[in-house]
């Protein structure tokens, strides 16, 4: 059985949907960075360019997505009642995406101005938004698994903000924090404490609902988040010595093992769906987890072997396997479930019984969404090339920001369907609104 | 006699389509019988705002026999 969805509390579609919209611009941005700047680019981690692409893809793409989809998770799969939902997220929204940008903008010219501003808008955004979520999260009756993994993540989404003010101040003030340190920290609680949390206990849900696969185990469900936290406290030791320097190549495995057990559960599950029919979003999900495991492979290889490891595109590599592989791949295919499925939902509401409200198929087409998923694989794979050949860094570009645009586009329809099937339902009388 | 629905297999909204549509022709004093692994809180709010009353009943392989009439 999957677990129960409620939807007494769920905030208006507004909510969410303001989040899912911005999502995607952010990805084209990146997309479109690549194409001006090519190869040199991406020739370590740490160039303005590449610290650019990341934060438009974790602070951008990212960020505004799982915002979002948290605002309607809460209510609806673990019955918490964010506290004046919609005003919080007229808040959040716009100064989350200013503050990504003016942080984006400050790494090329390393502007303290833009570093500082981002920093407070950061504080002020997150920090709204923690605090409330938190409570909610805090006070629900709900219990399980899930809760607890969404508490994790919220913790995590809390360390990486602080971690990150406290580097952008850094940067801005030109202080000399172990930068390295500082950041691989700020990463590894932001793609690991707070993203995979995040996009585990969704698919705690979202797997067996919408994929009809069995349940996940519960000795994962349990351990996941225990045991992430437990790898990320270990990994948070280099910011007060170097006691740990030679084991740090171990805990970074460690933490892909926990994050790639994950990967490889839901794998197995959809295997085991008791129907098998095709679907997007279970195909999005195959691509992440299948990276996750390239990933971890990758990372285990250039464990083993230093001359791979140590060559500065061995991150990159990394980097587009973790932000473009998983994340992006899985987010993708969530709000292509999610947004159908909520419009539905709310013109279910508007219906009654009286009138039965569109497919949910109706509202955005398959087709559409087929080939950007198709264009999606093709730029990852063309990305992973870049890395090895420079050369290919601007068609890689290329292709993610028309992808990603393509994936605003086809989330655009989603909303103009809501809104036609809406009116349509008003104007037969059918329905009222509440 | 009562009308089946086995929503197991369906992807979500399936099973709340399907019901809805044979809660349409449901004649009075009948009953409609579905079969789901979860229990479905956007289908008891429907079912609560349009007189229709349920009793529900867990299986031990997860499968949730939920039974409408109308009220």
């Amino acid at each position: 059985m999957h677990p129960d969805l409620s939807f007494d509390q769920a905030p208006p579609v507004s909510v969410p949907y303001r989040f899912f919209l911005t999502a995607p611009w952010f990805g084209v941005a990146a997309g479109l960075l690549l194409v001006i700047q090519g190869g040199d680019a991406l020739v370590s981690r740490w160039t303005p360019q590449a610290l650019m692409l990341t934060h438009l893809l974790t602070v951008g793409f990212m960020l505004q997505a799982m915002v979002g989809a948290l605002f309607q998770f809460i209510p609806v799969a673990a019955g918490g009642n964010v506290w004046q939902a919609n005003r919080l997220a007229s808040l959040v929204h716009p100064v989350l995406a200013v503050a990504a940008v003016l942080l984006v903008l400050a790494f090329p010219s390393s502007t303290p101005a833009l570093f500082h501003a981002a920093a407070g808008l950061f504080a002020i955004a997150l920090g709204s938004y923690g605090l409330i979520v938190g409570i909610a999260l805090w006070r629900t009756p709900a219990q399980g698994a899930t809760i607890l993994t969404l508490r994790v993540a919220l913790f995590g989404l809390m360390v990486t903000a602080t971690l990150g003010v406290v580097l952008a101040i850094g940067l801005g003030l030109q202080k000399s924090l172990d930068l390295f340190e500082w950041t691989n920290v700020h990463a590894a609680w932001g793609l690991g404490g707070w993203a995979l949390m995040l996009i585990a206990g969704v698919s705690y849900f979202v797997v067996p609902m919408f994929q009809l696969t069995p349940k996940y185990p519960a000795w994962l469900t349990r351990t996941l988040p225990w045991a992430m936290l437990a790898v990320l406290c270990l990994w948070s030791s280099q910011l007060i010595g170097d006691g740990f320097v030679w084991l740090r190549g171990r805990i970074w495995l460690m933490g892909l093992l926990v994050a790639t057990t994950w990967g490889v559960v839901t794998l197995r599950l959809q295997f085991r769906r008791r129907r098998k029919v095709p679907d997007i979003t279970l195909t999005f999900f195959r691509g992440g987890m299948l990276s996750l495991v390239a990933l971890f492979i990758s990372a285990l290889l250039f464990e083993v072997n230093p001359n791979w490891g140590t060559h500065p595109r061995a991150d990159v590599w990394l980097g587009v396997l973790i932000l473009q592989g998983v994340f992006v791949s899985v987010i993708n295919g969530m709000l292509y479930k999610i947004m159908p499925f909520l419009n539905w939902l709310h013109l279910q509401r508007l219906c009654g019984l009286t009138v039965v409200p569109p497919n949910m198929k109706k509202m955005i087409p398959d087709v559409s969404m087929f080939w950007q998923m198709r264009l999606h694989f093709s730029a990852l794979a063309l990305m992973l090339c870049s890395v090895v050949w420079p050369i290919l860094t601007r068609p890689a570009g290329a292709l993610f920001a028309l992808s990603c645009a393509w994936m605003g586009v086809n989330l655009l329809i989603g909303v103009k369907s809501y809104r036609q099937f809406k009116v349509q339902i008003l104007a037969s009388g059918a329905g009222s609104e509440s | 006699m009562s009308r089946v629905i086995d929503g197991r297999d369906l992807q979500p909204p399936e099973p709340l389509e399907l019901t809805l549509a044979a809660l349409d022709t449901l004649p009075d004093g009948e009953e409609l019988k579905l079969l789901l692994y979860c229990q479905p809180h956007p289908l008891y709010q429907i079912l609560k705002r349009n007189g229709y009353v349920w009793r529900d009943e867990m299986h031990p392989d997860g499968t949730n026999e939920i039974h409408i009439r109308k009220a």
